[in-house]
């Protein structure tokens, strides 16, 4: 440390010639010095956390005034009528994304003809209609059955079957006689539901997924009750090939022809590897423009004809949204080449341990 | 232990290596020292259709004129050049596999190295081995022009198994042995030559509890190259077992290894080293003598192995499988090199061992008309077949070859004076070409090869003359390039 600072000093020093006669004087020194002393440097508690709050009242300092410029720049703009200056995007995990080469591209051929050839596109061909049967694991109370009443009445054309002592092997043939298209299997452990899997049928993988943060119907607040229709169904977010698979796995329960006379959505929203699954109704309303609105009232002292001219531009159409159904996150465990086989199964994806070394990195 | 791999993309040797895909497709990859041995997908042959999906590959990785056989989903079986990727052959399936093609595919191909001495250079032995059993032997000569396919002589079919499914297929290094094991096949070994049953596995006894776990032989390999009696099965209940047969017919030694089953297995150069890649993208070296672990090989691996290649000459490793990377370890130090995104669910990998860096291109293209006329001779004397036959073909073939040339020849000299300052890389590949271009011919007539190995030699010295221009701005391109 001394060292350093004995250097640092005498670069200083070399830069100019006034502070050279100066330098006897330890004093003077150690002024010199203070601007790039770091307050870990210093041993003596008190003058540390008097160094450190210095520090850190500059730096706050220097941020309200960063803050204020700004302020002030954009308010200028704005009486000027010039274009505003550009905000700044703030960095977030998901803007640092690390650089993935697996991420689909729009013009890549390869992965339209994969898309044709993989085990769902008959489905989304709408050449089969999809069926789904859904079951639970063996010992299940409470939580489980509830959600699996919520996604009955999410996923038409879905069945439950009580699922008594059966293997899920066996199960899996009967709803491959039976031409289901896809089973959902909802586990739950200690009453409260914890990951669900969805198999694919007749050879299509399996994906088994964490469940968390399980909401249902009926414990949210101001909940609105869907209608029967068939409802649209949005992916967000499915970027990687991995993540195009499991998006085209979910795609594969729902119908192909959505009602849209239904306004109802169910959202599939992958934000950092999480799944969101949300069920809304919404509504599309003509508003007026509230920001117009005050400052026509503003203008309505000066001139009165002119408001009720401009009146027709300024509604808007805004999509109101109310939420209904469960509520819950999925996070992907590994995703089964084949139907469910834990002994004798090939994965094309499994969490491992040692692929979690990058905040930064995300598979879907 | 490490939780994290460290190195990553350190460049790997040159070399080439061959992936073959869910839809048919053949990609082509090399590493180069010039580029940093950072290796890229140079060619992609095939058209995507899953019917085409590759089962089986067995390659002839000889030095002059080699062959890559592919068996196919839909049950055809194709002969492919691997230096440009020309159909040579295209077997049909049998009747009895077209009828119902998902249910017996193919399982295990084998195009036999060695030449048999009665047939030419332009025959080879093929052995297919289908999911119910059915063997069949083939030799199959390649015909000038692709349609008319010859079979020589009615191929020999015979059946391994009465149940159950064979899900792998080995013929050693001798190539007088086959071995076969599958889901309810133990694993057994046929000589080829009398299509006799030789040895045949006992299941394992029952473990402590009395609990019998059925046979299912997913993946196996021969030990050691001039040792047929010493093999390793793998099995699904991730088991794998080392069975010599001039000892009993129970394994000799047997341990497990993880909790997936074992999808490849690979033996090494050295006979007492194998590896194995399990269905959860773990791959791991073990000494076969002991049954210790020496070591896995990290690196982020998460889909199903399906294949691993050893290189035949250098230290180096490939797998491949259903996280669709190609991945490149070294053997020695069990780092991942590389690993490239090849986009589909792979089902093999080969390497191409003779594929030289181009960077030595130009100094070989001096010495290659003498190397040539001593790899004809070596194959005069290795088939001693009919010369008339041969003849015609060889002027027909190189005639037209010579004309291809030359038509290069014209092209290059346009660049030449177009563009003096094209790109390296360009001026790469079109070396690569000429040299693809003389290991296809190289089978043909020694006066024509000798005039156009001169024209040859002419051009490269041209190149040569303009790399060393170019060799200022190289570095600089790369940078950008990077």
């Amino acid at each position: 440390m001394g060292r350093k600072r004995d250097r640092e000093a005498g670069s200083d020093d070399d830069d100019s010639s006034k502070k050279h006669s100066k330098k006897r004087t330890t004093d003077v020194d150690q002024v010199s010095v203070k601007p790039q002393l770091l307050p870990s440097m210093i041993k003596n508690k008190e003058k540390r956390s008097a160094v450190y709050a210095k520090i850190k009242h500059d730096k706050k300092l220097e941020k309200k005034k960063i803050a204020k410029a700004r302020e002030a720049a954009e308010n200028r703009a704005l009486e000027l009528g010039e274009e505003l200056p550009p905000r700044k995007v703030p960095r977030t995990i998901e803007n640092t994304r690390e650089a993935d080469e697996t991420v689909c591209k729009q013009d890549d051929e390869e992965l339209f003809a994969g898309n044709d050839a993989d085990e769902f596109s008959s489905v989304l061909n709408s050449e089969r209609p999809p069926k789904v049967l859904m079951t639970t694991c063996r010992f299940n109370s409470t939580r489980g059955p509830a959600l699996i009443k919520d996604l009955l009445t999410i996923i038409p054309n879905a069945d439950y079957y009580k699922r008594g002592t059966y293997d899920l092997k066996k199960i899996v043939d009967y709803a491959n006689n039976k031409e289901y298209t896809s089973i959902i299997v909802v586990h739950t452990s200690r009453r409260e539901p914890d990951a669900l899997l969805i198999i694919g049928l007749p050879n299509g993988p399996t994906a088994h997924f964490k469940l968390s943060n399980l909401v249902l119907h009926k414990d949210l607040k101001n909940h609105g009750n869907p209608t029967g229709h068939k409802p649209e169904l949005v992916l967000n977010n499915f970027t990687t090939r991995l993540g195009h698979r499991v998006g085209r796995l979910i795609q594969s329960l729902f119908p192909q022809d959505p009602e849209f006379r239904g306004r109802r959505v169910v959202t599939f929203h992958n934000q950092r590897d999480f799944i969101f699954f949300r069920h809304h109704r919404y509504i599309f309303e003509t508003r007026e423009n509230k920001q117009i609105v005050a400052s026509k009232k503003k203008d309505d002292k000066e001139e009165d004809d002119n408001g009720e001219e401009e009146k027709t531009p300024k509604l808007k159409v805004i999509a109101r949204l109310q939420e209904c159904g469960p509520r819950f996150t999925l996070k992907l465990t590994s995703l089964q080449h084949g139907t469910f086989d834990t002994k004798g199964g090939e994965y094309e994806w499994v969490h491992k341990p040692e692929m979690d070394t990058s905040r930064r990195r995300f598979f879907l | 232990m490490p939780r994290t791999t460290t190195v990553e993309s350190a460049g790997c040797p040159p070399l080439r290596a061959l992936t073959f895909d869910n839809l048919g497709l053949i990609k082509v990859t090399e590493a180069r020292s010039k580029q940093g041995g950072f290796p890229k997908i140079v060619e992609k042959w095939g058209d995507p259709d899953s019917s085409r999906c590759v089962l089986a590959t067995s390659i002839n990785d000889r030095k002059v004129d080699p062959l890559l056989a592919v068996a196919r989903k839909n049950g055809v079986v194709e002969l492919l050049s691997p230096i440009n990727g020309d159909i040579r052959v295209s077997l049909p399936s049998d009747n009895q596999a077209k009828v119902q093609p998902d249910v017996d595919n193919i399982v295990g191909l084998h195009l036999f190295k060695k030449q048999t001495s009665e047939s030419s250079s332009r025959s080879c032995k093929l052995l297919t081995c289908t999911m119910k059993g059915l063997t069949t032997l083939r030799s199959v000569t390649i015909p000038k022009s692709l349609g008319d396919s010859t079979s020589d002589d009615t191929p020999t079919t015979w059946n391994v198994c009465g149940a159950g499914n064979v899900l792998c297929c080995k013929v050693d290094e001798s190539e007088n042995y086959g071995l076969f094991g599958g889901k309810g096949v133990e694993v057994n070994i046929w000589d080829l030559t009398t299509h006799t049953k030789i040895w045949q596995a006992k299941s394992p006894p029952k473990n402590s509890l009395g609990i019998f776990t059925p046979t299912w032989f997913t993946a196996a390999t021969f030990l050691s190259k001039d040792d047929h009696r010493k093999f390793v099965g793998g099995t699904n209940s991730h088991q794998v077992h080392l069975y010599d047969m001039a000892a009993q017919r129970r394994p000799v030694m047997s341990f497990k290894f993880r909790e997936t089953p074992i999808k490849a297995v690979t033996e090494d150069l050295d006979g007492n080293t194998i590896y194995i890649g399990n269905g959860s993208g773990d791959l791991a070296s073990v000494d076969i003598r002991t049954g210790k672990l020496l070591g896995c090989f990290l690196g982020k691996c998460s889909g199903s192995i399906r294949s691993i290649a050893r290189h035949p000459d250098l230290p180096v490793l490939a797998s491949c499988g259903l996280d669709s990377y190609l991945r490149i370890w070294d053997i020695k130090s069990r780092q991942l090199l590389s690993a490239v995104f090849l986009k589909q669910h792979l089902t093999s990998v080969v390497f191409d061992s003779h594929f030289d860096d181009e960077e030595v291109a130009g100094s070989l293209a001096t010495q290659l008309p003498n190397e040539q006329n001593i790899d004809d001779e070596s194959i005069d004397r290795d088939e001693e077949s009919p010369p008339a036959k041969r003849k015609k073909k060889k002027k027909s073939k190189s005639s037209t070859v010579d004309g291809d040339e030359e038509g290069d020849i014209s092209v290059k000299r346009k660049k030449a004076k177009k563009s003096p300052s094209s790109d390296a890389n360009k001026e790469v590949s079109e070396s690569a070409k000429q040299k693809k271009a003389k290991r296809l011919q190289s089978v043909e007539g020694e006066e024509e090869e000798e005039e156009s190995g001169y024209a040859e030699v002419e051009i490269t010295k041209k190149s040569k003359d303009r790399k060393s221009k170019k060799k200022s701005k190289k570095p600089r391109s790369e940078s950008i390039d990077v």
